[in-house]
């Protein structure tokens, strides 16, 4: 049977077959609901109300009746008063007849801040395309040579550096005849590796252009650059659309796994969005695809594999291995990439399993391995990547620090869009919050107009670093229920929370708290993250850090002080810890205007020690001991100051 | 010391998380011939249940709770120094199988599991992480266990729990065992699709699986 069902606010619609789930279908018709569980049943963020009634503009009649039954995940994740209000949650919810299903705003993926301006960086141009202009000696009865003869002929002797090898692209060749004499025998050449011809225009064209992607799982950043000046020309981005198959790499390469064509739907997918994002930023430049002759592309592994269309069921398992580590230059058309038909697509190398090509884009950019001081490079994303170490040696871990420090997981976690708490500071007497919400710049005043949504990752670093230098939670994480604060107190199944927003303060008409599950949580990220460097401090042989580098969005809003405060990385002087934004894009940028990067980025990937530290034999002891705040043995000489004014708890 | 006190102080040193005073009301009610069983139900178990209660509650965190299950071990092992393996055998809640699925190598959850089951009785062996499906099955059938019990902590990893029940069935052993599984992604609906007989939650929530997987067996 098919059931229409259509989606409020956007109001898709479609003819659909009943049995999928609501879940399934909005992913179709391409709207973005929260699932950062990819569907597991397990999070609860997919809420959806089912609208009873007859709908005549619609034509068709929603009744609860016409879903499944309520199933034990959604008594568990849905209030009471949501079931009597007929909220659902879409992945558990089949489709038995027609609906019309509202997706309430807390349920929306919406639009997140992207970080796109990393820090000034030297850089050389040195691209690996150039182009030469070239006058030719016309055909004619007396020279029967063929027009590439002739061409390759008058660029070896003009440019006497160029590798005599010189060869053509074949979808180059298709136009030679025509733009050769368009010009009148004057063109331009444009050149890969001083090699290919990739491109060719009649008369003189100097201007080169080049597009650097970093393919996140979350977010897709791409730059336009001038490859003659080494100027970003245009930058743009925009969701991975691959979300909708699943918020993490486990959930992609799961998704990969359970459906016929999954990975072919998840190439093209990805595919589509860069090449939406290369003739957005064409077009804001003035300029046509086909004058982009080169690209880099940086991703994590598992979004190198899909978007290369790689299998990556493999590497989601132990041992995780990837299908190649090294670099790859692939031809623009074989990927189905819009650039001039005959560029290069340049990937960045594959460290291991899980340490993937941005992260070696993080290590050109940053370049550790040309320092005496011994660096910890740490890179937040879905998955956490450490690196640590100097010109000496040099190792790597990922880690599974889970996406709490994102915003998932956290019963009020949102991301860092409008409406996300993202400071907070708390009054150590009166224990009352002050915070600020992205899109205000001003602390919260009852007068502004984006209310409280729910709580993004720079947020909940900074409440849980307040609860705990105000000693409502101690050192072990545990609620102090000793203390005196209407905002203390216990939810309805008895368990500490903290509320940091009152109901009538937000947009969604419920408190806002901090729960002791969300306390609970950011332990175990923290944790994971604290042992990864701790492990490869150990194995380099030093309980010391020179410098702490934060790359990523993320780590470019958190607030440092509350970051030592919890835990998340090992004592550093404060002054020394920095945060660089999107450097895994800056790497990009620099593999793309400088072709030396390149294979700096080769050398780097094959030197660097990865480390799994999952497996090493006192992991669990180590990570046990991270859970505390900030930790239970090790030291925090530049915060003591501040661990000295938490006031103990009375027993 | 009465016998109640020891029965007491063995529960309070579970609670409070203290090896020395544990070891201390192990060897008290050794020397005061208490019933080894009853020391272990009567007095340590009850102050695992109480630690249990408070994980639940977010009370207490795991760092706690595997301080109270050394606890606990400790004072099992003086309590039970003088049992024969036979008389051990007969006091035991069941045997258990427990690992982390093909695939994958996080196992700090399945380690709490299995302190926690050893804490409440159970015989525990533990084939460790990333541990082959069919492997899985022949140490079942080895060691004639009673539960197998696996976590898998990665959406990728989940279908080498749904293998381990096809292999016990194309050996024709599927009824010979209890199989309870965990793991962050796995959920009831799982448990239920792929034909297993339990899913925890918690790790308290294991054992009380685990538990009442055993009552059923042992019923039948």
């Amino acid at each position: 049977m098919s059931c229409q069902v259509v989606f409020q606010p956007s109001g898709r619609r479609g003819m659909i077959e009943s049995g999928s789930t609501l879940l399934e279908v909005a992913r179709e018709l391409g709207i973005d609901i929260e699932s950062p569980c990819s569907g597991t049943k397990n999070c609860g963020k997919c809420k959806v109300k089912i609208e009873e009634g007859y709908y005549e503009k619609l034509g068709l009649t929603s009744h609860i009746s016409h879903v499944s039954p309520l199933t034990e995940s959604e008594k568990i994740a849905l209030q009471p008063e949501e079931v009597r209000a007929n909220y659902r949650l879409a992945c558990c919810t089949q489709i038995k007849g027609d609906l019309l299903v509202f997706v309430p705003e807390e349920s929306r993926s919406t639009q997140q801040i992207v970080l796109e301006t990393g820090k000034d960086r030297l850089l050389q141009v040195n691209p690996a395309v150039h182009k030469y202009f070239v006058k030719m000696i016309p055909a004619s009865m007396d020279d029967h040579r063929g027009d590439f003869d002739r061409l390759k002929a008058s660029l070896l002797a003009q440019y006497t550096h160029l590798n005599q090898e010189l060869s053509i692209d074949y979808t180059v060749l298709l136009s030679l005849p025509k733009t050769v004499r368009q010009g009148k025998w004057s063109v331009t050449a444009t050149l890969w590796k001083n090699q290919v011809i990739i491109a060719l225009e009649p008369g003189l064209v100097e201007a080169a252009y080049g597009v650097a992607i970093d393919v996140g799982t979350t977010t897709v950043a791409a730059y336009l650059c001038d490859l003659l000046t080494g100027k970003v020309l245009q930058q743009d981005s925009m969701m991975n659309p691959q979300i909708r198959y699943g918020e993490d790499v486990l959930s992609r390469i799961t998704y990969g796994m359970n459906n016929d064509n999954g990975l072919a739907i998840m190439h093209q997918t990805v595919i589509e969005g860069i090449n939406t994002l290369v003739s957005r930023l064409s077009e804001a430049s003035g300029i046509n695809v086909e004058q982009v002759a080169d690209m880099v592309l940086v991703f994590n592994s598992a979004m190198h594999h899909i978007a290369l269309n790689i299998d990556p069921s493999y590497m989601g398992r132990a041992p995780f291995a990837p299908a190649i580590r090294a670099s790859l230059d692939i031809k623009a058309r074989d990927l189905g990439i819009r650039i001039a038909p005959g560029g290069n697509i340049h990937c960045l190398p594959v460290e291991a399993g899980f340490v993937g090509p941005d992260n070696v884009a993080v290590l050109i950019a940053e370049e550790p391995h040309k320092q005496e001081k011994r660096m910890l490079i740490i890179d937040i994303g879905t998955n956490g990547e450490i690196d640590f170490g100097n010109k000496e040696r040099l190792l790597s871990t990922s880690c599974a620090t889970g996406p709490a420090l994102e915003g998932a997981q956290i019963k009020f976690g949102m991301r860092a869009a409008p409406g996300a708490i993202e400071t907070v500071l708390l009054d150590p007497v009166s224990l009352e919050p002050r915070f600020k919400v992205i899109g205000e710049a001003n602390w919260y005043h009852p007068s502004q107009t984006i209310k409280a949504k729910g709580i993004c990752g720079s947020g909940i670093i900074d409440i849980i670093a307040e609860m705990f230098k105000s000693g409502i939670i101690d050192t072990s994480g545990k609620f102090n229920m000793q203390l005196s604060s209407p905002r203390i107190r216990r939810d309805a199944h008895n368990k500490p929370e903290y509320v940091l927003v009152w109901a009538e303060e937000t947009s969604i008409g419920s408190d806002i708290t901090v729960t002791q599950g969300d306390v609970r949580a950011i332990q175990l990220a923290k944790a994971a993250l604290y042992v990864g460097a701790k492990i490869l401090m150990q194995k380099w042989g030093t309980n010391q850090v020179d410098s702490v580098t934060l790359a990523g969005a993320f780590g470019s809003y958190i607030n440092k002080e509350s970051a030592l405060v919890i835990g998340l990385f090992p004592d550093c002087d404060l002054a020394k810890v920095v945060a660089v934004g999107n450097a895994a894009g800056d790497g990009a940028k620099l593999a793309l205007l400088d072709a030396d990067k390149r294979t700096d980025a080769q050398a780097v990937a094959d030197i660097i020690q990865f480390v799994e530290t999952a497996v090493e034999p006192d992991f669990q002891t180590q990570f046990i001991q991270a859970l505390n705040f900030p930790h239970s043995n090790d030291t925090f000489p530049h915060i003591q100051h501040i661990l000295d004014k938490i006031p103990t708890i009375k027993p | 010391m009465e016998k109640q006190q020891i029965l007491a102080k063995l529960q309070k040193a579970v609670e409070e998380m203290e090896n020395d005073l544990a070891e201390e009301a192990a060897n008290e009610a050794v020397a005061a011939g208490i019933n080894p069983q009853e020391a272990i139900s009567e007095g340590l178990a009850k102050g695992m249940q109480t630690l249990s209660q408070l994980f639940d509650d977010g009370d207490v965190f795991v760092p706690q709770l595997l301080l109270a299950a050394e606890a606990f071990e400790a004072a099992v092992d003086i309590i039970t120094a003088a049992m024969s393996a036979e008389e051990k055998s007969q006091a035991s809640q069941g045997k258990v199988l427990i690992h982390t699925v093909q695939g994958d190598i996080h196992d700090i959850g399945k380690n709490i599991v299995k302190t926690m089951l050893a804490a409440s009785g159970f015989e525990i062996i533990d084939l460790g992480r990333d541990v082959a499906v069919e492997e899985v099955v022949k140490q079942a059938i080895e060691h004639k266990v009673d539960i197998i019990a696996g976590s898998a902590l990665m959406t990728t990893t989940m279908p080498a729990q749904r293998d381990i029940i096809s292999v016990l069935k194309e050996e024709g052993v599927r009824d010979q065992f209890k199989v309870m599984y965990g793991g962050a992604p796995v959920s009831q609906e799982w448990i239920e699709k792929i034909g297993a007989d339990a899913y925890g939650e918690t790790a308290t929530e294991a054992i009380a699986k685990a538990i009442a997987l055993m009552a059923e067996k042992r019923g039948a």
